[in-house]
């Protein structure tokens, strides 16, 4: 890219949806350390964390004429498909295999250290200033992926107070952010 | 609609970052086209939460951008997977989270019957502490009342039974002289006394002319756990008395507080 060419956000979105590849080099350049980031804290292992980015981008590509954007920002669409792409991963057999160990000592339970290079940047930095129950339904929701109907049933509280709290510290996270 | 409940609830954070139910995003599409207010909130949450994460961000390998942009030209190598942003992720707990549950439900069993059996371990230990002392003490005992046994019968013990006086009518000490040996010992056997005042102690005297000599004194409470008490020697004797006395013992016998005598 030897011109730097920079895009309002609905002239980069008509771009795309033209196919232009500028526009795509830019998109990457631009977002990808972004959605690395989540992608990382996700599914934790940096190799796995190139692959879903990649996976993550080529579905961007292809999916863009489904961008809404009535319904969000170009960003936050792109965020869900990396943190589904992620979410996604996580599921797969070999990484349940290889990660087990992982999930058994920190990743359903409430992970009291934060691991380096993962836990401390962006969100995973904002919800450990949460309260551990907190930390640990964001955790169980957004970064694992489970429905408010799996969390219920496995720490043992009602649906509805599953719902009440993660709003509630969503709500704080909002004002953490702000 | 209380519009600022709403937006207050969590639910527009919830949207954003795709935690909402499928029937609860149609919802709040709804309400968002709606109320300009909830649409605002959305965007501002979208802003701050997208600014976080650009500036707290983590640069993937360089390489990895020209193995996306080579992905995107070969259209053979298309991924399978096709990740729609609507679609929220529903995560099934697999096999491990069993194999997990039942390791925890192991674990705990096995923590249990560890804790029971030390448990056991340690009443176990605590009883054979206590029947170890028991044992000491009783050897202890046989072997005072072998050596007690041991004096009574040799040759030379002269015997002197002491009776009760007028103030005390019951009481009876038998008095053991080892007349034989060197040292003459003398050894005391309370059958019978009463049990006297804290402050006072009763105190035995051997009577040689009409002179008394002071043998010691003795508590009550020991000689109810031996057989016999060993006191003072003495050379020469013709009777044994005792009185009671202040703790400690009186250099002369208090005589009208004499509760036994008797002579050999």
């Amino acid at each position: 890219m030897s011109t730097k060419v920079t895009y309002e956000e609905y002239e980069l979105v008509a771009a795309l949806r033209q196919k232009d590849d500028q526009a795509f080099s830019y998109l990457y350049d631009h977002y990808t350390a972004a959605l690395h980031g989540v992608i990382k804290q996700i599914v934790g292992d940096a190799e796995l964390a190139n692959d879903v980015l990649q996976e993550a981008f080529v579905n961007i590509w292809r999916r863009i004429d489904t961008y809404d954007e009535t319904k969000g920002r170009l960003f936050t669409w792109m965020l869900n498909i990396a943190r589904n792409a992620a979410i996604d991963k996580t599921r797969s057999k070999g990484f349940q295999q290889s990660q087990r160990q992982l999930s058994i000592t920190d990743g359903e339970m409430i992970q009291i250290s934060v691991r380096p290079g993962i836990d401390d940047y962006g969100l995973k930095r904002m919800i450990h200033k949460l309260k551990d129950e907190q930390r640990l339904l964001i955790d169980l929701s957004y970064f694992q992926g489970y429905t408010h109907e799996q969390i219920a049933t496995a720490l043992h509280i009602p649906l509805g107070t599953v719902k009440t709290r993660i709003r509630s510290a969503l709500t704080q996270l909002r004002a953490l952010l702000s | 609609m209380n519009v600022k409940e709403y937006i207050s609830s969590g639910v527009v954070e919830s949207y954003v970052l795709g935690l909402l139910s499928e029937p609860e995003k149609q919802e709040f599409e709804a309400i968002c086209a709606q109320y300009p207010e909830v649409l605002a909130a959305r965007t501002a949450f979208e802003l701050a939460l997208e600014e976080q994460l650009m500036q707290d961000a983590i640069q993937p390998p360089s390489h990895l951008k020209q193995q996306v942009l080579e992905r995107l030209s070969s259209p053979g190598q298309e991924s399978k997977d096709v990740y729609e942003e609507d679609r929220a992720p529903v995560r099934r707990i697999g096999v491990w989270k069993w194999v997990a549950a039942a390791s925890l439900l192991l674990l705990a069993g096995a923590a249990y019957l560890a804790f029971t059996a030390n448990s056991r371990y340690e009443n176990l230990r605590a009883e054979n502490e206590g029947l170890r002392k028991q044992l000491n003490e009783s050897s202890g005992q046989l072997a005072q009342l072998q050596s007690e046994v041991d004096a009574l019968a040799k040759p030379g013990m002269k015997l002197a039974s002491l009776k009760g006086t007028v103030i005390a009518p019951e009481a009876q000490v038998t008095i053991f002289w080892d007349t034989t040996s060197a040292s003459k010992d003398v050894y005391l056997m309370v059958n019978n006394l009463p049990q006297p005042a804290s402050d006072k102690q009763y105190q035995l005297w051997a009577l040689l002319d009409g002179q008394p000599i002071d043998l010691g004194v003795f508590d009550t409470n020991l000689t109810q756990r031996r057989l016999m008490v060993k006191m003072k020697n003495v050379q020469n004797a013709q009777a044994f008395a005792i009185t009671l006395e202040p703790k400690g013992g009186s250099v002369n016998p208090t005589l009208d507080s004499m509760y036994v005598m008797g002579s050999l």
